[in-house]
């Protein structure tokens, strides 16, 4: 087991970019090297030990690679950008893309993700404690896929669009959702257990399951007979008509 | 000045016959020249066992303007690939389907092109075009000007004055300080105002009370009365529809009894891929290449371009605004349309064609069978309609498709049994040499363009020092079998010279000097100029959404202009 500790030494004002915080990174590299790992500041290339005090115990590989981050870093973006293996924990918050394009692995977040958290991701797991920005799991502006597999489930709420273009894997939202959740859902499976508006509008395949409230149903939605799962009453739909699609949305009765 | 001497290499210069002989050629000041007495000055570039052709020109490319950016702006994940940093002398680059303006020129240049024509211009926004063509770096370039929508137009070919229609020609191509008459869809783009399309030749333009068959003859007979170095260039009517081959050959046959004011062709018909469909539907959709061919081989009034399909990611952008509708519907795909006013309509889609998708693979077929069952290789000119078929940097995997029966073998044994069984692709032996595409990659693009008398196209004496050379030796490669190292020697050219410098090697940028821009002035007689602008003022007093006065493209916004002469004798 190796283990490696983070603990931030100064907030930055400008955002920094930190794809290199990963196991797979960090994986058999002694303290010196880690330290010496590249980070963007903004435009200027920096280094991991400008920002962060590190402590390293043991040596050993990716799954076997854990690294903690002791505070708060909310303005460091992308951290566990394409991870394949091992375990990231945040004991606070966190800028955006976390966990962007994720193979596998645990990300666990104490405080809130910013948005764009789990962007593309293929796999692995993301669990934040506190609230998620907007586009959770969402695609990269333009792309036809969002999140294609793997599992984010946030305990707080959610700003709008979580799940856009979600082509598989599952979202579970303990909290609220904002607008859209799921929309343009190709695939994917999310869960919302409070309130949102106007869910799964542009969905093509793939299921959305709210607990909550729904303020507003998008209209282009064929009422189905209801269905009962694990012990509780949907109002069930297809849809999105508009798009020819055939996804489920259950809403609780 | 500068001197260069290319010293032994395999000569291929298709306009002047030189077919693979062992030659000297000899550069001053930027021009090709007969002989230079070497002197310790020269610079010699030793090409024994390579390949030496003109550099390259592209006929119909979409390079630049309104069109090409709005593909831009609704593909920002286009932006994630081909990702380039800045050097010492090149800017940043991005983008595949739709890369920004510097990679359009420096991938062009590594190519091994020289000379790039953007095929569609609206003369409203004619400037955008130039905007982007003065950021374009190294290649010159050169634009056809949309007219097969335009109200003023239509409303000449209804009076049938083709005097005052000719004197509007001249006027656009001016006013857009453009090159040659682009016809898309004639008719079409006025009527998809409407929300309507026309469905065929002789169906009527809504309000205008002309047809596509018309206008098309009245443009040509305008065309050639203004002597235009160009003939018109054609986007036939019901292109993306099955069963279109029909209109396409029948539009080839309205143009025969036209002749040409001078040796080219009366019309070039663009990107077959899109336009020589049979079948009544998707369902029983098939190539119908075969017919067409047919016709090409024995006609020689008409030129066509291949608009070969690349698999992969691909932005269709046109002037086919009712087509794209009737594209982005099927594909259930994002969308942009455009109205240009009085001019035109537009439209643009992203799209992936896919392996194995069997509509996807016969179109695949029919730009290839176009290309090997015509006859005349100067009658089929090498594009992929970037990026409507896919990106221009695949034309070294055209290059190869054409040159080796054996890779057309592997790539079909990756695709449906409904391909082999709808097109006759599969029973074509037929291998091009490095002649014919010398011919197909530049001979034959500055011949149809009537580039070749200003410098382009050809190594002759006082030619542009235009000049690619290739790492591959004919003697030692054969093309059937070894197409892999013909793609490879095509994708990365030794040299690519442009004006006597040294522009690109082996892949990499050596300068970036700043391209020039072709553009046509015709004279046409003052009585019929006196009519059309009395009809121009009336048109942008009441319908013009800008003033006449700040309607033409300022000189101040083209870069490096070569002015053509044109006009009646």
């Amino acid at each position: 087991m190796q283990t490696v500790t983070l603990t931030p030494i100064i907030q930055s004002k400008i955002s920094i970019e930190a794809e290199t915080i990963t196991p797979d990174n960090f994986a058999g590299k002694t303290r010196e090297e880690i330290e010496n790992i590249t980070i963007w500041e903004g435009n200027h290339k920096t280094r991991l030990f400008e920002f962060f005090k590190i402590a390293l115990e043991g040596k050993d590989s990716p799954e076997n690679t854990k690294i903690i981050i002791n505070g708060s870093i909310p303005r460091v973006k992308r951290v566990g950008e394409g991870m394949t293996d091992g375990m990231i924990l945040i004991n606070g918050d966190v800028d955006m893309h976390v966990g962007a394009k994720m193979q596998g692995g645990v990300i666990t977040v104490k405080g809130n993700a910013d948005s764009w958290a789990g962007r593309e991701m293929k796999g692995g797991e993301i669990i934040i404690g506190g609230d998620a920005g907007y586009y959770l799991g969402a695609g990269y502006r333009g792309e036809s896929c969002g999140m294609r597999g793997g599992k984010i489930i946030v305990f707080g709420d959610v700003k709008d669009y979580a799940g856009e273009h979600i082509c598989g894997g599952e979202i579970l939202i303990k909290g609220s959702a904002g607008l859209m959740p799921g929309i343009s859902n190709n695939g994917g499976i999310i869960t919302i257990e409070g309130n949102t508006e106007m869910p799964g509008a542009e969905m093509k395949k793939g299921t959305i399951k709210i607990n909550g409230v729904v303020e507003t149903l998008v209209p282009s939605y064929k009422q189905e007979d209801d269905e009962e799962i694990d012990g509780i009453v949907y109002n069930k739909y297809t849809g999105d008509v508009v798009a020819g699609g055939k996804g489920s949305l259950y809403i609780k009765k | 000045m500068s001197e260069l001497l290319i010293k032994n290499g395999r000569v291929f210069d298709p306009i002047n016959s030189i077919n693979g002989d062992i030659m000297d050629i000899a550069i001053k000041n930027g021009k090709i020249v007969d002989d230079i007495p070497l002197s310790p000055d020269t610079k010699v570039i030793d090409a024994s066992s390579m390949i030496v052709m003109p550099g390259g020109v592209d006929a119909h490319s979409h390079i630049a303007g309104s069109k090409v950016n709005s593909g831009r702006i609704m593909c920002p994940n286009d932006g994630r690939s081909g990702i380039e940093k800045r050097t010492k002398i090149t800017r940043p680059c991005s983008g595949y389907t739709v890369p920004n303006t510097f990679a359009m020129g420096y991938r062009y240049a590594k190519l091994g092109y020289t000379t790039v024509f953007e095929a569609a211009i609206p003369i409203l926004h004619a400037r955008h075009t130039h905007e982007e063509f003065g950021d374009i770096p190294i290649i010159d370039k050169g634009g056809l000007v949309l007219f097969g929508s335009n109200w003023q137009v239509m409303e000449a070919v209804r009076e049938n004055d083709i005097e005052k229609l000719a004197a509007y020609v001249a006027w656009g191509l001016s006013a857009s300080r453009g090159y040659g008459v682009k016809i898309v869809n004639p008719g079409g783009g006025e009527a998809w105002g409407f929300g309507k399309n026309v469905s065929g030749l002789h169906d009527t333009v809504p309000n205008f009370d002309v047809t596509p068959a018309e206008i098309i003859t009245g443009l040509a007979k305008a065309n050639e009365m203004l002597h235009l170095p160009h003939s018109i260039h054609l986007h036939c009517n019901l292109l993306g529809k099955p069963g279109n081959y029909k209109t396409t050959i029948e539009t080839m046959k309205l143009l025969e009894h036209i002749k040409p004011s001078m040796d080219r062709q009366v019309v070039h018909i663009t990107h077959l891929t899109f336009n020589a469909w049979g079948g009544t539907n998707w369902g029983d959709f098939e190539s119908k290449a075969d017919a067409v061919a047919d016709y090409l081989n024995q006609h020689d009034h008409v030129t066509v371009d291949m608009g070969q399909l690349i698999f992969g990611n691909a932005t269709t952008m046109t002037a086919d605004g009712p087509m794209q509708y009737a594209n982005a519907r099927l594909l259930a795909t994002k969308w942009t349309n455009g109205d240009v006013e009085l001019e035109d309509a537009s439209g643009v889609v992203p799209l992936s064609y896919i392996r194995k998708m069997y509509i996807h693979d016969i179109m695949w077929a029919v730009g290839l069978e176009v290309a090997l069952l015509t006859k005349n290789p100067w009658q089929v000119l090498l594009t992929t309609d970037h990026p409507n078929g896919g990106p221009f940097v695949n034309y070294p995997e055209v290059i190869a498709l054409l040159m080796s029966a054996r890779k057309r073998e592997e790539e079909m044994s990756k695709l449906s049994n409904k391909m082999r069984d709808r097109t006759t692709l599969s029973g074509i032996g037929r291998e091009l040499d490095w002649y014919d595409i010398a011919i197909k990659t530049r001979a034959s693009h500055a011949k149809i363009l009537g580039l070749t008398d200003h410098g382009k196209g050809h190594l002759g004496a006082y030619a542009d020092a235009d000049v690619t050379i290739y790492h591959i030796n004919p003697d030692q490669v054969d093309a059937g079998r070894e197409h892999a190292t013909v793609k490879k020697a095509f994708e990365k050219p030794a040299y690519t010279i442009k004006d006597g410098k040294v522009v690109a090697m082996n892949g990499e940028i050596t300068a970036t000097p700043e391209g020039r821009t072709f553009w046509v002035n015709a004279s046409v007689p003052e009585e019929d100029n006196t009519r059309l602008m009395k009809d121009l003022r009336l048109k942008f007093r009441k319908y013009y959404s800008i003033n006449l006065a700040n309607y033409m493209v300022q000189d101040s916004y083209v870069k490096h202009p070569v002015v053509i002469k044109a006009g009646g004798s």
